[in-house]
């Protein structure tokens, strides 16, 4: 019975994936699910890392950048046909380089991890990204690299020059990774690595040496960032520099966290809800990134676990049915608080506003004006302080739908 | 036959002599306790046997091989397990797969990642066996960090005797607990620890007067008799150490 | 060629002393609380706009005092409503958190200040020659920044090593608990170490700001490689740290001032290479070309064999 349900989570899987483009046609849809397919994979690939090997790594975009660079290169190789094979397989070679790249990397960061290991990435990616400007031949410098992904044999007559044609190869290899990536937390390397994880000395009176372990998991995080690598290259057909620096390995630290480390399904949060910020917020402010710093330090600060943890909190409530006792409170808070977030997004947008009038919710405001100014600080004084007042009932009904009752009660 | 044989064993820390040399031999099958005041170095010794710390002179044997300075997991693998005074678990992780874990190098699992854990039903099995030993059968999915104490001993110990080690190191097994769990706590033990070697810290005399073959008596580095519990109950220089001169020449 | 020694040299200095302004504030920070400060270099950067924004309106010297004392009280007020309460989830998550106010403080500052280049001047009363060598003039500003990196540490290490507070903290970086225990208020010295620390990062920020020029990524140039001068002279040494701060200017000053390269390398071998060698690039580097990635190489280096760094006692 629970190997059916079970089962039936990976094929509602498949089918969602193969069905979204059904129901958002739209180039713009299809190009955001690309980018969430290749975000996927590269957050899921960190999270062998530090959510279940407890190693924070500032580097990881070493692996995602040299799969995509070596993918590129095999993409202008078909195009000159040295080589002939479908770029059907272009991500696989991605992977192959970023394993490679992690048995040699790893072979010596792995010692220790904490802090030590932190720092070690990141010398280790800043290395690499300052070396790629150098090796101008292979890294093309601060241009990059390009290449077209339609001079390969066809598949069945699709020639790939189409988004959407993309996006099913991009299907095809986000299920097998993710599939192969929650294979291996059920092996006893995977096991071992969350050993590891929670209390490495333990882990080496029963006989395994969390150096080796560790390495295990580096390298096979490496392996999966460089297939999210060689994803990018076919869907951009171009890589820079900037793929292989501090800023991509950034993000995905951002992803992985923000999703919620300790769950699988974690990072594909993150990866969804970032990807999601990052084309449609940068749309209506320039200011998003601002936004997205304010929420990843409040994430750190109030929700150590994540979205993906703060849907789990509930799990106690939704088996024991008492869910519909926190929808009340929750919008009694909710409400405040979003009104509260609106009133200071209006005044951070206000103040970049460079235009007579500008336009807010279908409102029309003029930022010149004091008293545009004094309402909103006033709706957020009020708000803010609305927000704190209710989180007292939040608070009880959370306790009351979570406690276990004593025997003869409800 | 020896299992474990320690020649002049020292270790210092920085100029502090811990261990002074010391040299013992243990019989295989045998249940020794080594007992003596606060601060005498009975956990170090532990942490040089089981390779935490590497001696500063001696030699440690273990079935004839030399152990010290080798690093824990070699040292594990070669049949020796050790529980902690202070719970040493995966905490994130249920208690089955705190016990599962200690089964894998022993039953061939290296760094597999092409076995699927779901699918081992031996190992799965054997898992479920320890639970049984130890008494945590119905707590397999609990999380061990949220365990009570006494159960997380209990845990501890589990993890220790799982691989199947001829040789068990316990520090303090005891340590924090009740009368009544001691009791069921010793009864464990002295199951678990059937056809095998014991060694065990502790400091309970009743306990150690009960389980143990052997006594050997640690005070400031060096072992200063090591005997039948009831030639170590009248030695002087014993009931010197632990009660001062006065009490030895009454 | 003795000239672009001794310029190197002294240009080495100055940006050396900088680096270890950076870097004792962080090793303070570290050895106290156990956390790399991310962010460090971002209130650095903090320092070098609050400077401008104020020298724009009341002359560089007002500057010089209001802005280092502002990024020390914004540094206390990240520990203590911030870092402290990440500091129960974990060593990764404080290192998490810091990494967030860094990339926060930067889009802060981008929102304030904008992305360009902010103006930020050095004061006229030092815009003159220190003195001229060989027709290359030093500039006196470049030895004022020489002389307050002196002053400041001399102050600091007569504080740690002879006033009360100082003996204090240099207890609490090994023993916090037994600190705490003789009654003293450590959680008010964890915020008192980090809101100097981030001070000096700050003033820095100040001093250098008109030399390094004053843009939104001036944190990222500098933020790297402070840490790996942390991590070579030793997590939580200042001896350690001080010299590899002065160790990597000078290396850098020295890489950036020579001429040589690859080329000049093979040719004492007689080897030379085609143009259209697959490695070519490899056989053209230059020093100076090279200069930016010897601090991560030497990083690599040192964590490979040496892991503890120079001058090493805190390990994680």
């Amino acid at each position: 019975m629970a190997v059916i349900k079970k089962l039936s989570v990976w094929i509602g899987y498949l089918i969602v994936l193969l069905a979204l483009p059904q129901f958002f046609d739209s180039i713009l849809a299809i190009s955001i699910f690309n980018q969430m397919a290749i975000a996927i994979v590269f957050a899921l690939s960190y999270n062998m890392l530090l959510g279940q090997g407890g190693m924070l790594s500032f580097g990881h975009a070493v692996y995602f950048g040299l799969g995509g660079f070596l993918a590129v290169h095999a993409l202008i190789l078909i195009e000159y046909e040295t080589v002939f094979f479908s770029i059907i397989f272009i991500p696989l070679i991605g992977g192959v380089i970023g394993l490679l790249a992690g048995i040699f990397i790893g072979s010596f960061s792995t010692r220790k991890a904490g802090t030590i290991f932190a720092m070690i990435s990141l010398g280790i990616g800043e290395l690499i990204a300052a070396s790629s400007l150098i090796f101008v031949d292979f890294f093309g410098g601060e241009a990059g690299v390009s290449g077209d992904r339609t001079f390969g044999p066809t598949f069945f007559g699709v020639d790939f020059a189409q988004d959407l044609e993309i996006y099913y190869v991009a299907v095809f290899w986000v299920f097998i990774a993710t599939v192969f990536m929650y294979l291996f937390t059920q092996t006893p390397a995977g096991r071992m690595a969350n050993a590891v994880r929670d209390n490495p000395e333990r882990a080496e009176f029963i006989g395994y040496s969390a150096r080796r372990v560790r390495y295990i998991s580096f390298c096979a995080s490496g392996l999966f960032a460089g297939v999210a690598g060689g994803l990018f290259a076919l869907n951009y057909e171009f890589i820079t520099e900037e793929n292989l620096n501090a800023i991509t390995s950034g993000r995905v630290l951002l992803m992985a966290y923000i999703g919620g480390l300790g769950y699988f399904i974690g990072p594909i949060v993150g990866a969804v809800v970032l990807t999601l910020m990052n084309s449609l917020l940068s749309n209506y402010s320039e200011l998003w990134m601002l936004y997205l710093g304010i929420m990843f330090v409040l994430t750190v600060m109030f929700l150590p676990r994540g979205f993906a943890g703060f849907i789990m909190m509930h799990q106690v409530a939704w088996v024991r049915g008492t869910l519909k006792q926190l929808a009340l409170p929750y919008l009694i808070t909710g409400i405040p608080a979003s009104i509260f977030a609106t009133a200071c997004i209006a005044m951070v947008e206000m103040s970049q506003s460079e235009e007579e009038f500008f336009h807010f919710l279908s409102m029309e405001l003029d930022p010149a004006a004091a008293t545009t100014w004094i309402v909103t600080i006033v709706i957020a004084a009020a708000s803010y302080y609305a927000t704190r007042r209710s989180l007292g009932q939040l608070n009880d009904a959370w306790e009351s739908a979570n406690t276990i009752p004593e025997e003869g009660e409800e | 036959m020896s299992i474990l044989s320690l020649k002049d064993v020292k270790k210092n820390f920085g100029v502090t002599e811990i261990i002074r040399g010391v040299s013992l031999d243990i019989e295989a099958g045998e249940k020794h306790a080594i007992i003596g005041p606060n601060g005498a170095g009975k956990s170090t010794l532990f942490h040089l046997i089981s390779g935490l710390y590497n001696v500063t002179a001696g030699t440690i044997d273990f079935n004839d091989e030399e152990i010290q300075n080798k690093p824990p997991y070699e040292i594990a693998r070669l049949g020796l397990a050790r529980s902690f005074q202070v719970t040493n678990i995966f905490p994130r992780m249920n208690v089955f797969e705190n016990v599962r874990c200690a089964l894998l190098w022993s039953n061939g699992y290296r760094y597999s990642f092409w076995h699927l854990l779901g699918r081992q039903a031996e190992l799965n099995d054997k898992a479920m066996h320890v639970l049984e030993q130890i008494g945590l059968r119905d707590k397999a999915l609990f999380p061990s960090g949220e365990l009570a104490y006494a159960q997380q001993r209990a845990l501890e110990l589990g993890i220790a005797i799982a691989s199947g080690a001829e040789l068990i190191m316990l520090d303090e097994p005891v340590a924090g607990m009740s009368h009544s769990e001691a009791e069921n706590a010793v009864e464990l033990i002295r199951r678990i620890t059937e056809g095998k070697t014991l060694i065990m810290v502790e400091h309970d005399m009743n306990i150690v007067f009960d389980v143990a073959d052997r006594i050997s008596v640690l005070v400031y580095g060096e072992i200063i008799a090591t005997d039948k519990p009831e030639n170590i109950r009248a030695n002087p220089k014993v009931q010197e150490a632990y009660l001062g001169e006065v009490a030895a020449s009454a | 060629m003795l000239e672009v020694f001794i310029f190197a040299t002294l240009n080495g200095l100055v940006t050396g002393l900088l680096l270890f302004m950076l870097a004792s504030g962080l090793t303070l920070i570290f050895s106290m609380m156990g956390v790399l400060n991310f962010a460090h270099a971002s209130f650095y950067m903090l320092g070098a706009y609050f400077a401008y924004s104020i020298s724009v309106s009341m002359g560089f010297w007002t500057g010089l005092i209001v802005a280092p004392l502002l990024v020390g009280i914004l540094g206390a007020l990240v520990e203590r409503y911030g870092l402290r309460r990440v500091h129960q989830s974990g060593h990764v998550a404080e290192l998490v958190f810091t990494f967030g106010m860094a990339f926060l403080i930067e889009e802060a500052i981008q929102f304030i200040w904008g992305r360009n280049t902010m103006n930020y001047q050095s004061p006229d009363l030092l815009d003159f020659p220190l003195f001229t060598l060989f027709g290359q003039e030093f500039s006196a500003y470049r030895g004022f920044m020489i002389a307050i990196s002196m002053g400041i540490f001399i102050c600091l290490y007569r504080v740690l090593t002879r006033s009360r507070v100082g003996i204090i903290i240099q207890a609490a970086i090994t023993h916090p608990n037994t600190v705490a225990n003789l009654g003293h208020n450590v959680p008010l010295v964890f915020m008192g170490v980090f809101g100097v620390g981030t001070a000096l990062a700050g003033l820095a920020g100040v001093i250098a700001g008109p030399v390094l020029t004053t843009f939104p990524g001036m944190a990222t140039v500098l933020g790297s490689i402070v840490f790996v001068i942390v991590v070579i002279g030793g997590l939580g040494s200042l001896a350690g740290a001080f010299i590899a701060s002065l160790l990597i200017g000078l290396l850098q000053s020295y890489a950036i001032a020579s001429d040589v390269g690859m080329p000049d390398l093979l040719n004492l071998f007689g080897v030379s290479f085609e143009r259209s060698h697959p490695l070519n690039d490899l056989w053209t580097m230059t020093l100076p070309q090279v200069a930016p990635i010897l601090p991560y190489l030497l990083l690599v280096l040192v964590l490979i064999f040496r892991p503890t760094g120079l001058m090493g006692k805190r390990e994680e």
